[in-house]
This record gives C-alpha cells, structure tokens and sequence, in this order.
C-alpha cells in the first residue's frame, strides 16, 4: 500500500526476447517506493519481487560504471540515478526502454557492438612519436593551462547515454557518435599526442561534418562532458588545420565570408559557394522554392554599419593575402 | 511592451511571411518592435564552427545595440535565439571578453552584458502570458491538431538557455492550447529537423527531417508549427526530399508559430504570408471548426 511517504509508480517495461517473440511488448507493474528511489532499484525489486525473467544491465548502482543506462520516459539516463518521484509527478508513470540506436538482446539489454566500434576506429590511445618516445620513468607534467584544455572529456564513463539520445546516429551509420569524437576530442588536445594532425585531417572525411548541433548528447550526458560542444571545438580546430576540404567545412567557411562585407546572409551565394559546380544538380528545387519565395535569389541590402562587421573581421578573421 | 526586433535573415529574404506574421501578431498584442537596421547576421550556427571567437563578437555588437537604446531583444529564430543567448555566456569568460573588447573597443562599441534575448514563443508566454493572449482569441482554433515543433537551439543547450526543459518543454503547447488548437505530443518535436546538414549531406539531412514530419503526423497532427524559419525551411520547403527519404507522401502543412497566433486573433491567411508556403496551409486551416464563416467575416 502507498503511505504518505511512498510513491505508486506505475511502470510500463520493454520486453523483447528475439529468439522468442515476433514483437516487442510493453509489460505493466505496480512498485509502492519513496519518491527519492532510482529507476535501477525499482527495475531490481520487480525482478526480485514479481518477475524473475526481467533482463537488464546494471554494475555499479552509483553511477560510475555507465552499465545501467537506458530510456526514462523517452530520456537516455542512467537507471540508477533518475529517481521516480519527478517522472511519476510529470508524466504519471514511468515508461522504460532500452536505448535507442543499438539492437535489443533481451529486454532492457542491447548489443554495443558498432557504440564500441565507433570508439575505436578514432584510436583512443595516445600515438606518441616512435622518434621522441616518452623515457622511462620521467614524470612528464602538464601545465594547468594544458589541462584545461581537456575540458570535461576525461569524465566520460562510456555509458552511450549521448549515442542513444543521437538523431544522427539514428539516421547515418558514417557518424561517429557524440562520445566517439568527446573521446577524439580528448587526444587531440593532448600535448603528449603526436598524431593531432592526422586525427584532425582523417576526422573531417570520416563523419564530423554529420554532427547537428542539437545538442541532445549534452542534455542526455549524466556526467557533464558536452560532447556537442567538443565537436564544435574539433570543427574549428579542423578547419585551422586544413581548410575547406568537404561539404562540411566548405558550407561553415562560406558562411563565414558571406558576412563579412554585408554582415547579412545572402541566401544564393551561400548555396552556389558550397555547392561549387555541383549547384546546378540543385537548380530544380532551388527554382520550385522560388516560385513562392521570390526574395531566395535577390541580393539583400548590407546592413548599416557593414563596415563595423567587416572591422571586427579584420581583426578576428584576418584575410588571407592572396597567394 | 518594447523590444529591439531581431528578424534574422532568413525572415527578412526567403521566409517573409515569418516577419509578417510576428509583426501582425504583435501589433495584436502591443508589443512595440523596435527595428534597428544594423543588426548583423547571428551566425546561424556556421560562423561559430568556423571561428567562434568572431561569432561571439559580432553578436556582442548585435547585443550591444540593443543594450545602447535599453531594450530586451525579441527574437523569432530558434538558431538566432541560441547563437545570441550563448554569445552572452561565452561573454562571461574573461579571455573572450578581452579578445572581443578587442576587436569593438577601437569601433566606439561597448558591450555590457544587460540585454536580455527572448524569443518571440516566450515573450508570449512569459511576458504577455497566455491570459491575456487568450483573452484576443477571436477565433478559437477548434478541431485543429496541431503539433508543435521545437526544433533544438530554441531549448538547448538547456543550462545556458535557462527557461524550458531541453528535452520534455511545454510552453508552446501551453500556447497552443490557449488559441484553441489541440496540441499533438510526439517524441519527434524536441528532435532536430536535420537543417544544419543540408549542405552536408542532403538525404540524411531530409531523412530526418521526414522522421519528425512522419511522427507529427502519425500522432494524428494536421499541422506542424515551428518557431524557427531554418526548420521552416527543412520541414516545408524540402519537404518533398523528405517524403522521398522516408518512403512515403507526408502533405503536411507546417506554420510558422506566430502564423498560427495570428490565425487565431483574426488575421486573414493574406495577412500572415500562408501562400507562400509550399505544402499548402489551406486544408489546416479548413479544419478549424467554423472556419468558413470565419473567413468570410475577415474578407468583408
């Protein structure tokens, strides 16, 4: 029975056995608890209360391990430190999934497999260079400023929480996911790592430029890390690096310069510039958008003041002179 | 209620109808829009991949005009929204700080830090309160579904954008419900509209542009409403690329948020720029009950 100081937490839980069932299943249960309870405690009392077959993943209950993460209510959180109360308060019950972006073993359980592929083709390792080898036994400190670089990266616990919350994950496999690049992130600004260069030439080609900026890792990460803002951090770093050199870049450059002079968007250049030759394959649609929108390849007045734009440009985006 | 109005370019070039609408809808509801001709571009997400020290300082130069003349900045773009919000909290690192004084000081340009950024969904709800928006419903939007979109840059990231929650929000279908409409809950609404990879990859940029379409309308919504024109555009505009991706027709009509506040308080479909969009709004806009008489009371 709930009391004054329990919660009824009506649970719907994922249910899925491959080898068994033609479809997933949403199965119902009751749970009297305090408020204060975790998710993971609740899932761990129906399995030893009420239905021994209930399959999920969990280690630690104290959220370092990253075992336990999965769908609350829609969110990717870990079990163990999402307390019922504030969910059964918004939503009325608490719906749990697995996480999304990874096929489901068995019920809450999925398979990491391409979470843990991902990871390692960005070589999370540091690539000292074989001619200057770190010596044996010598300390090498870092200087604070060095250290702050690494920003919140080294927190990650690999949990997948950001990989699960990533809709382009969902929608490209060339992506490499928001913790794959947090943890790319954490070699490149490395002063110990040899390879930064490399990393940040072969990222470029290799899924960066798919990042949204949606910032839904962020939102989901339980410890703070930000992956969406490392990735923007690698963009401009990649760009310092080499340029315009796909898509991606291209669009981020051209944008840039766009303002410069007017310091407002002109919508057609903006396309032709990073399509380059390739605008013509987007003519029909462009043409089909214009019939409604004339102003899509007029010429928009500079702004007043463009030349206070092109002042601060000057003196944050100096101009290459002309080789 | 004064603002500096803070149009963005996409509602000033292709998305015109976007101006339109806020400006009738406000002139509704007396908020005064202060236009400031030397607003520059926020950015849109761009610039600040490419050189986010620049993007800081030329929105520190955006919020610094408003900041000289007094007044709150209204904005009606989630990206512009979020570009302008964050240049406030990068402000308060003293390295940039130092390198944006920089490059405005020798301008005669001041930046303090007093200008608030509101989107033109939480002036609504905040400032104006839904009370009061209701009180002007002169035609409640009854029998129209309507999903709203938030799109990303609107919420999050959320500590810095300080107002909703970044992934469960309901101030805009708390406005919804105050015009009339019925709002349509989907997981799809916080989801990002695939926009800022258009350029990049344009089928995996419309693939989940469609998801959300599909979600939306899966859920029994008639229409999408979005506070953003960038998500306008992936959402209506590219529409048709987003059919094909996701394998089926979708015909969803999709509002800009103030379109469908002026719907309510009684402007003429003309009047908010609805032909100019490219899924037709007319079938939406036929299922609000009484909507007949309605528009023949607006064209007298």
């Amino acid at each position: 029975m709930p009391t004054e100081a329990t919660v009824s937490v009506p649970l719907e839980v994922y249910r899925f056995d491959p080898s068994k069932d033609k479809e997933p299943r949403y199965q119902s249960y009751r749970v009297d608890v305090a408020p204060h309870t975790p998710v993971l405690s609740v899932l761990l009392k129906v399995r030893a209360e009420i239905d021994p077959t209930l399959s999920l993943r969990y280690s630690c209950r104290s959220a370092i391990c990253g075992s336990c993460a999965m769908q609350v209510n829609a969110k990717s959180r870990l079990a163990c430190e999402t307390p019922v109360g504030p969910e059964v308060a918004r939503h009325g019950k608490i719906v749990v999934e697995p996480m999304r972006n990874q096929p489901v073993l068995r019920d809450l359980v999925v398979d990491q497999k391409v979470f843990w592929q991902k990871y390692e083709r960005i070589e999370p390792h540091l690539k000292v260079d074989p001619r200057h080898p770190m010596p044996e036994g010598v300390v090498n400190p870092m200087t604070p400023a060095q250290v702050e670089r690494f920003r919140e990266t080294p927190r990650c616990i690999a949990c997948a929480a950001c990989f699960s919350a990533c809709p382009a994950v969902s929608a490209d496999p060339e992506f490499p996911g928001p913790m794959a690049l947090a943890k790319l992130y954490r070699f490149v600004v490395d002063p110990r790592d040899a390879e930064t260069q490399n990393r940040l030439v072969r990222i470029q080609t290799d899924g960066l430029w798919l990042c949204l900026r949606c910032h839904l890792c962020t939102e989901a990460c339980p410890k703070d890390v930000r992956p969406s803002e490392r990735i923007r951090d690698l963009k401009e770093m990649a760009i310092a690096v080499q340029g315009a050199t796909e898509p991606g870049s291209r669009h981020a450059i051209a944008f840039e310069e766009n303002l410069r002079t007017t310091g407002i968007l002109n919508e057609f250049r903006l396309a032709r510039e990073t399509y380059g030759a390739a605008v013509v394959k987007e003519l029909p649609q462009g043409l089909r958008i214009r019939r409604k929108k004339p102003e899509l390849t007029k010429r928009p007045h500079p702004i007043d003041g463009a030349d206070e734009v092109e002042k601060i440009y000057d003196a944050l985006a100096p101009k290459e002179p002309p080789a | 209620m004064k603002l500096a109005y803070y149009p963005g370019c996409v509602a000033q070039e292709s998305g015109k109808e976007l101006d339109l609408a806020t400006r009738w809808v406000c002139r509704a509801l007396g908020i005064e829009l202060v236009p400031f001709p030397n607003f520059s571009c926020c950015g849109s997400g761009f610039v600040d991949e490419a050189n986010e020290v620049l993007n800081v300082a030329i929105n520190a130069r955006n919020l610094a005009i408003a900041e000289r003349a007094g007044l709150d900045l209204l904005t009606i773009c989630s990206t512009c929204t979020g570009m302008l919000t964050l240049a406030n909290h990068r402000l308060a690192d003293p390295t940039v700080k130092a390198r944006v004084d920089g490059a405005l000081k020798p301008l005669g340009i001041e930046y303090r830090g007093t200008t608030k950024v509101k989107h033109l969904l939480r002036v609504l709800v905040e400032d104006v309160g839904l009370t009061a928006v209701k009180a002007k419903v002169v035609r409640p939007l009854d029998g129209l579904q309507v999903g709203a979109f938030y799109g990303c840059h609107l919420l999050r990231p959320s500590d810095e954008m300080g107002w909703e929650s970044g992934e469960e929000p309901h101030a805009f279908e708390d406005l919804l419900a105050a015009v009339g409409a019925t709002p349509v809950y989907y997981r799809g609404r916080v989801m990002c509209c695939g926009f800022p990879i258009q350029f990049v990859k344009g089928d995996t940029a419309s693939r989940i542009a469609g998801r959300q379409i599909l979600d939306a309308k899966q859920h029994g919504a008639d229409a999408m409403a979005t506070p953003c024109p960038l998500c306008h555009i992936s959402l209506d505009a590219y529409q048709n690329r987003a059919e094909k991706q996701v394998g089926q027709r979708l015909d969803l009509p999709v509002f800009h948020l103030p379109q469908v506040v002026g719907l309510a308080l009684g402007a003429t479909p003309e009047e908010l720029g609805l032909a100019r969009h490219l899924v037709p709004t007319g079938p939406a806009v036929a299922k609000i009950r009484g909507a007949s008489s309605a528009r023949s009371t607006a064209s007298r």
